[in-house]
């Protein structure tokens, strides 16, 4: 993997610092979250180039965000969604819809029809990536309190 | 202890959670341990567009509220704050009047960005995308502008209290029609990388996940209204670009 294939990585850096500002996110927390998205694609990118389907890719990809966002959120005594919202941007098929959209325009509905499926399925993917994270998490801090009722 | 004020301070800590963009269980958990530590046993029910929160004072007597909650957007800087102020009601709970102004003087606090840095960031965020999606930096510069352009519609729509579809759709058109612009005078080179990296200030990636973490956490109702949310707005970004280009096209652009 060269440089320029990692271009991709900045750009999407700098994409997250302005939706930080849209979403309201401020002074450091807005580079946690741009580093999140970074980590994310990278992962996707590292992924892709070892062979996997777009959609192991993008699972990957979201579990590795939502691990970041997690902890992040853990260190600064946060609420999770402002870092998951941002760290997961860069992942969120938006090209999948335009070029559905379009296919369709041009008459080619079983392009259309495919690529469609494959938008939902990334989005699922993505979904499915993050669930996994958040309710091992709940799921932790729900085990890590009832110990700590039992020791008292 | 004056549970009226109580059932109001609840209330009104949990609609400014959810307003400012808390997950359902963030908001329910964050009531019921509001009332918990004033010694109250309570319910909380909350779905995205409405939050009911009931109480039983020392007598036994039933008291509820019920509000509704408009479409509003996500501030996180708020919403760090006012999670912050409920950890800390919870650990010491002060009376409740004190707490109550606590609450409202939170929102004082909360300061919103100018319209111009709000532009700057719609510009910087789409244009990155653009560039993210392998557009080159004409298109970039292009689809930024695409992007202020989707700002701009969203805040005169939101003022005349467009639904979220409608806000969708009109935006998008927009923008589409300025991308296509863009490229019939040759300041860009492709239209795809323009629009696309525009749409991802409308894309319902979050809510789509956020959906799916409802559905997943037992929240089924609340679940089902934000996929539904967001495969409406999938659909409005599909029409009013599709409209766009089709309208472009017919006249002759591309």
């Amino acid at each position: 993997m060269d440089a320029v294939s990692l271009l991709p990585c900045l750009y999407a850096f700098v994409a997250c610092l302005g939706f930080c500002v849209i979403y309201h996110i401020r002074g450091l927390g807005m580079v946690i979250c741009g580093l999140g998205g970074t980590l994310g694609w990278l992962v996707y990118l590292l992924v892709s180039a070892a062979g996997g389907s777009v959609y192991f890719a993008s699972f990957l990809a979201a579990v590795s965000g939502s691990v970041y966002s997690e902890t992040m959120a853990r260190l600064r005594k946060c609420p999770v969604t402002g870092y998951l919202i941002v760290s997961i941007f860069p992942l969120v098929p938006g090209a999948g819809i335009y070029y559905t959209m379009d296919y369709f325009m041009w008459g080619q509905a079983e392009q259309g029809m495919q690529t469609g499926l494959q938008t939902l399925g990334i989005a699922g993917c993505l979904a499915v990536g993050v669930l996994l994270v958040s309710s091992a998490v709940r799921m932790y801090t729900v085990f890590q309190s009832r110990m700590r009722k039992n020791v008292k | 202890m004056d549970y009226d004020m109580l059932l109001k301070l609840a209330m009104e800590l949990g609609v400014r959670l959810q307003k400012s963009g808390a997950e359902i269980y963030r908001v329910e958990e964050s009531v019921v341990r509001l009332l918990a530590a004033y010694g109250v046993s309570g319910e909380v029910f909350a779905i995205p567009n409405c939050l009911i929160v009931s109480l039983t004072t020392g007598t036994g007597e039933q008291k509820t509220a019920l509000r509704r909650i408009p479409s509003h957007g996500t501030d996180i800087e708020l919403l760090e704050a006012y999670n912050d102020l409920c950890r800390k009601l919870c650990h010491n709970p002060p009376p409740e009047q004190e707490a109550l102004d606590r609450v409202f003087a939170e929102e004082k606090s909360g300061r919103d960005w100018p319209f111009y840095t709000q532009l700057c960031a719609y510009f910087v965020g789409t244009g990155g995308f653009s560039l993210f999606f392998g557009g080159t930096w004409a298109d970039a510069a292009c689809s930024g502008l695409c992007g202020m352009a989707i700002c701009c519609c969203l805040k005169v729509t939101r003022r005349l209290r467009a639904s979220l579809f409608n806000q969708t759709v009109f935006s998008a058109f927009v923008s589409s029609l300025l991308a296509a612009a863009c490229v019939y005078a040759r300041l860009a080179e492709h239209v795809p990388f323009v629009t696309i990296g525009a749409l991802m200030a409308l894309v319902p990636g979050v809510l789509f996940t956020n959906s799916m973490r409802d559905i997943m956490a037992g929240d089924m109702v609340a679940g089902l209204v934000k996929l539904v949310e967001s495969m409406v707005i999938g659909g409005a970004i599909a029409l009013g670009t599709g409209a766009g280009l089709a309208l472009a096209r017919a006249a002759g652009g591309l």
